[in-house]
């Protein structure tokens, strides 16, 4: 007999007299039901985002994030910048000066980049979570292998709980989801050595998302 | 391994307790995880809730795990994933072996498993000729070391910063520092060499799912992330407990596992992986492997009151709540699961044989009860194992019985008799107290073992009963 056949086998004869049950209820349990609005969904983003140690910068539109985006950086005096190919990061890195732009694609270019910038498909409001999914762009390492990762996100795309975030990234619970989401709460960190926190072990040392909200600019002064 | 040896629980748990630098480590780390994992979970009112829930999706999925193992096999096919079975940790090792093989010599890049540490993966691999490095810090710290880890969430924890250091230097030709920032630093340094060379990556999982035939990993560090994004094939080792039926139970278990386990309202990252790269514009594995490993569970499953074991999601927090592991330390278990929950899944998966002093390791205070996040009723499954060593039972099937330890039933009818008449327990008391002052309780064999590892208290002078008699007649 295969192996499969064997363990399903065990399986069903120690299942036998079982009743297979139903899990009880809506899956979403008593979520937080503040964040109907979207000032309250970004204003919880930014608390979360900053308990979680990322950096937060808003800007009301795409020049305005350009240019923060230069400030950031030159802040960090990365001059290797990893890319995605998201057609937002092309548009926004376009105007970098003195830096050296990587491709997602160069292995070797990747591992000596000083920053990677990519976008955000949506984030979570309840975590401070970045959620990245890959069949919109090449995310997956321009956003962990350098010690800065740079994330654009637009607000409409800050969701209110995990559990809109699931339901974002496979819609309908149909088995579309990307072949690899990520999920970011904050830079990449460890405690092994004496409980001792320390940050950007593996991945980013530094998070910082650029946030880009219209609606900024309507509520500035 | 030096330390896989649960028959050898006592002599362990006293090595342990002679360790000074351990159990400093393991008081700071168990009173740390611990306070924080109170402050995570006071900030959710619907905490309780959750339980219930996570609770409920873990039945549903054991209830009907061969269908949910079938979907899972199904779905996670279609996305192009090799789906394999594993009856037992020599066929695993096998199958992961002939993968290696097939690829000739390549660099192994491992993410902390407790799977793959439970079928000794490691071991196998290395007999074969191959390097698997271990790449969580902790875990790449012991493997250096070659010890095996102390505790689930912070393997290396009995390491201090010193021997962190002088470890480095030695292995791999830094200058000795002990500097928790700079060791950390060197450490990514030596690891992302292996990582930029590897060829194969090996996982474990911490959810599938059977709706999606996803994976999903958690962690804080990264290495998962890289480990599952650069080589070229990856392989990842899950038991067949780890299936849960949809993609949006993942919410309830998400609040639920950082939390519990180290106070983190979300850990770093969470990897969902649902197949290998999609054509020649996309990142990540080529080949992408998961191995569905039963090595015992199926007969845990049999088992109708430990079944519920199989809910457990590894979170730690009852090693953290329970007196007993504060004090000994995961190494004394002799197994990779430690603490209230190890000490019923390793006689789960292992039989009793060799493990039936680990369900007395424990004080059934129900400290493990009240913050296991799927609620497992810990105590009350070590009590059962409890009475299948005492009566020789074996948990499960295919395991051989252990003799019954005739003294012990003895021991119980007696009690049992002396109890259930008020004259005979009045009087029983007294003679217990006249014998324990002579220091009979030390000479007796029976009572001498019994007391090898235990401190009786001394009975009270006069009982309780005596006291309110004559109390009564004084009046008052
Ligand atoms: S038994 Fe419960 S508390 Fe213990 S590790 Fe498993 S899930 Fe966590």
């Amino acid at each position: 007999m295969s192996a499969r056949e064997d363990i399903l086998g065990r399986v069903r004869a120690a299942l036998k007299g079982t009743v297979a049950i139903g899990a009880p209820g809506s899956p979403e349990v008593a979520a937080p039901t503040d964040l109907d609005s979207h000032a309250a969904r970004v204003d919880a983003f930014r608390t979360r985002l900053a308990a979680a140690e990322g950096h937060l910068e808003v800007v009301a539109d795409e020049a305005q994030a350009a240019a923060v985006l230069s400030e950031v950086v030159s802040q960090a005096r990365a001059k290797r910048i990893a890319v995605s190919d998201a057609p937002l990061v092309a548009k926004l890195t376009r105007g970098l000066e003195g830096v050296e732009l990587v491709d997602a694609a160069d292995r070797a270019g990747l591992l000596a980049a000083e920053a990677g910038i990519s976008c955000v498909q949506h984030a979570v409001a309840e975590t401070g979570t970045l959620v990245l999914e890959t069949h919109s762009e090449r995310n997956r390492l321009v956003s962990l292998l350098p010690p800065l990762h740079v994330a654009l996100l637009h607000a409409d795309a800050i969701l209110a709980t995990l559990g809109d975030a699931l339901a974002a990234v496979d819609p309908g619970g149909a088995g579309s989801a990307s072949r690899a989401v990520t999920f970011i709460s904050g830079p990449s960190r460890t405690a092994d050595i004496e409980l001792k926190l320390v940050v950007g072990v593996h991945g980013p040392r530094e998070l910082t998302v650029l946030l880009i909200d219209p609606r900024t600019r309507e509520n500035a002064p | 391994m030096t330390h896989l040896h649960p028959e050898r629980f006592g002599e362990n748990a006293r090595a342990a307790l002679g360790d000074e630098v351990l159990r400093g480590a393991l008081r700071k780390a168990t009173g740390l995880f611990g306070r924080q994992r109170g402050a995570a979970v006071a900030e959710m009112p619907e905490w309780e809730a959750l339980r219930e829930r996570a609770r409920a999706v873990k039945a549903e999925a054991l209830a009907s795990l061969d269908v949910q193992l079938e979907r899972f096999e199904e779905r996670a096919t279609a996305n192009g994933i090799q789906v394999r079975w594993a009856r037992d940790a020599t066929e695993a090792c096998e199958q992961v072996k002939a993968i290696a093989e097939r690829l000739g010599r390549p660099t192994i890049v491992k993410s902390k498993s407790m799977a793959t540490e439970e079928i000794r993966l490691n071991e196998h691999l290395e007999q074969a000729g191959h390097r698997p490095v271990e790449t969580d810090l902790g875990e790449w710290i012991i493997q250096l070391a070659g010890e095996t880890p102390s505790h689930i969430i912070a393997p290396a924890i009995h390491k201090t910063k010193r021997q962190v250091g002088e470890l480095f230097a030695e292995k791999l030709g830094i200058p000795r520092s002990e500097d928790e920032r700079e060791l950390t630093r060197a450490a990514r340094r030596a690891l992302r060499h292996s990582f930029a060379t590897a060829e194969l990556g090996i996982t474990g999982a911490n959810f599938a799912i059977a709706e999606t035939g996803s994976i999903l990993l958690i962690e804080n560090e990264g290495n998962i992330r890289l480990a599952t994004s650069m080589p070229r094939v990856l392989v990842a080792l899950v038991g067949i407990e780890k299936v849960i039926p949809r993609l949006c139970d993942l919410q309830v278990f998400l609040r639920l596992l950082p939390r519990s386990g180290t106070g983190q309202r979300l850990t770093s990252y969470q990897s969902l992986i649902s197949g290998p790269r999609a054509g020649s514009g996309d990142e990540g594995p080529e080949e992408m492997i998961v191995i569905l490993l039963d090595n015992g569970r199926s007969s845990v499953l049999a088992d109708n009151s430990l079944r519920e074991s199989l809910a457990c999601i590894r979170c730690g927090a009852c090693l953290n709540a329970c007196p007993v592991y504060r004090q000994i330390g995961g190494h004394a278990y002799g197994s990779v699961y430690a603490g209230p929950i190890g000490s019923v899944i390793t006689p789960g998966l292992q039989g009793l044989e060799k493990t039936a002093e680990l369900p007395f390791a424990s004080s059934l205070c129900g400290a493990c009860r009240e913050v296991c996040p799927v609620k497992i009723d810990l105590p009350a499954l070590l009590t059962r194992l409890r009475a299948d060593v005492v009566e020789g039972r074996a948990p499960g099937q295919g395991q051989r019985p252990r003799r019954p330890r005739r003294i012990e039933k003895a021991a119980f009818a007696f009690w049992r008799w002396l109890a259930s008449d008020p004259v005979r327990w009045t009087l029983s008391m007294r003679v217990a107290r006249l014998a324990q002052r002579a220091g009979l309780d030390r000479l007796l064999p029976p009572a001498r073992a019994w007391r090898k590892g235990r401190a009786l208290r001394p009975f009270a002078p006069r009982s309780f009963r005596e006291r309110w008699k004559e109390d009564d007649r004084r009046g008052r």
